[in-house]
């Protein structure tokens, strides 16, 4: 049996650590607090300590839990699959350890994973979010999607991935995808974000040359990074698909929060072609740009519903819905006017 | 001297900001979502001044193309819709009535849209891009100020 910790919420992690660890002798969980970062699952961190073997074991955790409703509303258990497949392939992501569905120990589902080393970018409030370390951070990054992208989509049967029955025409299940989200919690239509939509629809992109496993919010911000400018894990998979690799591109460089702030685009595309062994085809990379803005806009609108309805009252969320939803909006009337549609 | 909502709200950000804040030093999630309510709050404030005004010139820029297209589209269903819409105005100034007219007035304005992206002379271009044009003008201003 555990023996007793102070909070209760420790003693049921710890509760729930024992069950999984039946090797484990007098499991105590300590430290138990949750970090800002990701709107889409509740992150917390904790220390866990104990016996096995006859010797003291301890270890710093990460445990992420699914939110009531959100940004994302991804298939429980989806990202825990994700992790548990990337791990080892050369795309750094935190080792998953349980994965749970059963709402009798955390009210929700949650899986448990081991800390990473190595710190979040800032999206707002700095000019320099790696500390003088950007080019060896860009140069990772870019490496990095090219390796995602190189990954044979197979290794994810598992995870029921939207997409992984699909062979063509990606863009098309994405986009109805999101527009089927658009549809379901926009209050007030916007017309900007349905011209961009109709214009989608009206000049697709090639098929890519194969399927690809797709992070899905890939972007700084959602990567821990050392001082070296090593990346140590890309985290998020909330929204991983099996699609077309240039939606992750066109996501990367969303002005938002584009890495190309802090890293020549050129250089990192060539990047990304040296490692995902593929050619990037800039028409249709310009096609995904203006699809990121309709997700992204799908993703503000559903920020703004959760909020509203009071399913999920995080400052995020609001915060998000009255500024991003703007911004993107802006964007597209850019990219739109760039296509000729303002004449 | 009047207490405006404006004002107390910016009394309650200061509050916020140099009571509460230094207290929260410590908890890097509590003090996190401080600074997120923060700069709602003064977005908020900042944006109730010209909220109705916004919706007000929205609705009357989208009748102006109602009018302006109601002659141009051929279906006659929808040409009467148009000219209707075009002569209709803003049941009241609540924010929930105004919505309430704007959602109207959008779904009208996407169906219009729809309808001269789907056609290939240069009239229905004119209104796709003239369309556009007052999109952005309407977006613009509604950037959150804080």
């Amino acid at each position: 049996m555990p023996e007793p910790s102070q909070d209760p919420a420790e003693e049921r992690v710890a509760d729930y650590l024992a069950h999984r660890m039946p090797e484990a002798q007098g499991m105590t969980v300590s430290a138990l607090s949750r970090i800002p970062g990701g709107a889409s699952q509740e992150t917390y961190r904790f220390h866990a300590r104990w016996q096995e073997d006859g010797k003291t074991r301890e270890k710093d955790l990460i445990l992420r839990r699914a939110p009531e409703m959100s940004l994302v509303n991804p298939e429980h258990g989806m990202e825990f699959a994700v992790y548990s497949a990337l791990w080892g392939s050369g795309v750094p992501v935190p080792r998953a350890l349980y994965g749970e569905l059963d709402p009798a120990w955390l009210e929700r589902p949650f899986f448990i994973m081991e800390m990473v080393e190595g710190r979040p970018a800032l999206i707002y409030g700095t000019d320099d979010p790696f500390d003088g370390a950007g080019n060896a951070v860009g140069n990772n990054f870019w490496r990095n999607l090219g390796r995602l992208a190189a990954q044979d989509a197979a290794i994810l049967k598992d995870a029921k991935l939207r997409g992984d029955d699909v062979r063509a025409h990606f863009w098309d299940v994405e986009l109805t995808h999101w527009e089927a989200i658009l549809d379901s919690d926009e209050d007030l239509i916007e017309p900007i974000v349905r011209g961009a939509i109709r214009w989608l629809r009206a000049y697709p992109p090639p098929d890519p040359a194969r399927p690809a496993i797709v992070h899905g919010d890939y972007r700084v911000g959602n990567f821990l990074f050392q001082s070296d400018g090593t990346i140590t894990a890309q985290l998020d998979w909330e929204m991983c698909h099996i699609g077309d690799p240039l939606e992750d591109i066109a996501w990367a460089i969303d002005p938002m929060w584009s890495m190309e702030k802090h890293f020549l685009l050129e250089e990192g595309l060539a990047l990304w072609e040296e490692a995902s062994g593929l050619a990037l085809d800039r028409e249709a990379l310009d096609w995904w740009r203006l699809f990121s803005t309709v997700k992204a806009s799908a993703l503000w609108t559903t920020s703004e519903r959760s909020f509203e309805d009071g399913h999920n009252r995080e400052m995020v969320l609001a915060l998000t819905a009255f500024r991003a939803g703007h911004f993107h909006r802006r964007l597209i009337l850019d990219l739109m006017k760039q296509r000729g549609a303002m004449g | 001297m009047k207490l405006r909502p404006g004002t107390v709200i910016q009394g309650i950000e200061e509050t916020l900001r140099d009571r509460i804040a230094p207290l929260l030093a410590d908890q890097p999630f509590a003090a996190n979502d401080l600074r997120m309510a923060l700069s709602l709050l003064a977005i908020v404030r900042l944006g109730r001044d010209d909220e109705v005004s916004l919706k007000v010139e929205e609705n009357r820029r989208l009748r102006e193309i109602f009018t302006e297209a109601a002659g141009s589209v051929g279906d006659p269903g929808l040409a009467g819709r148009l000219r209707e819409a075009g002569a209709s105005s803003d049941p009241g100034l609540g924010i929930g009535e105004l919505d309430a007219e704007t959602g109207r007035l959008r779904k009208l304005l996407v169906e219009l849209h729809d309808l001269v992206d789907r056609r290939d002379d240069e009239q229905a271009k004119d209104i796709s891009q003239s369309i556009w044009r007052a999109l952005r003008d309407i977006e613009m201003p509604r950037a959150a100020r804080a």
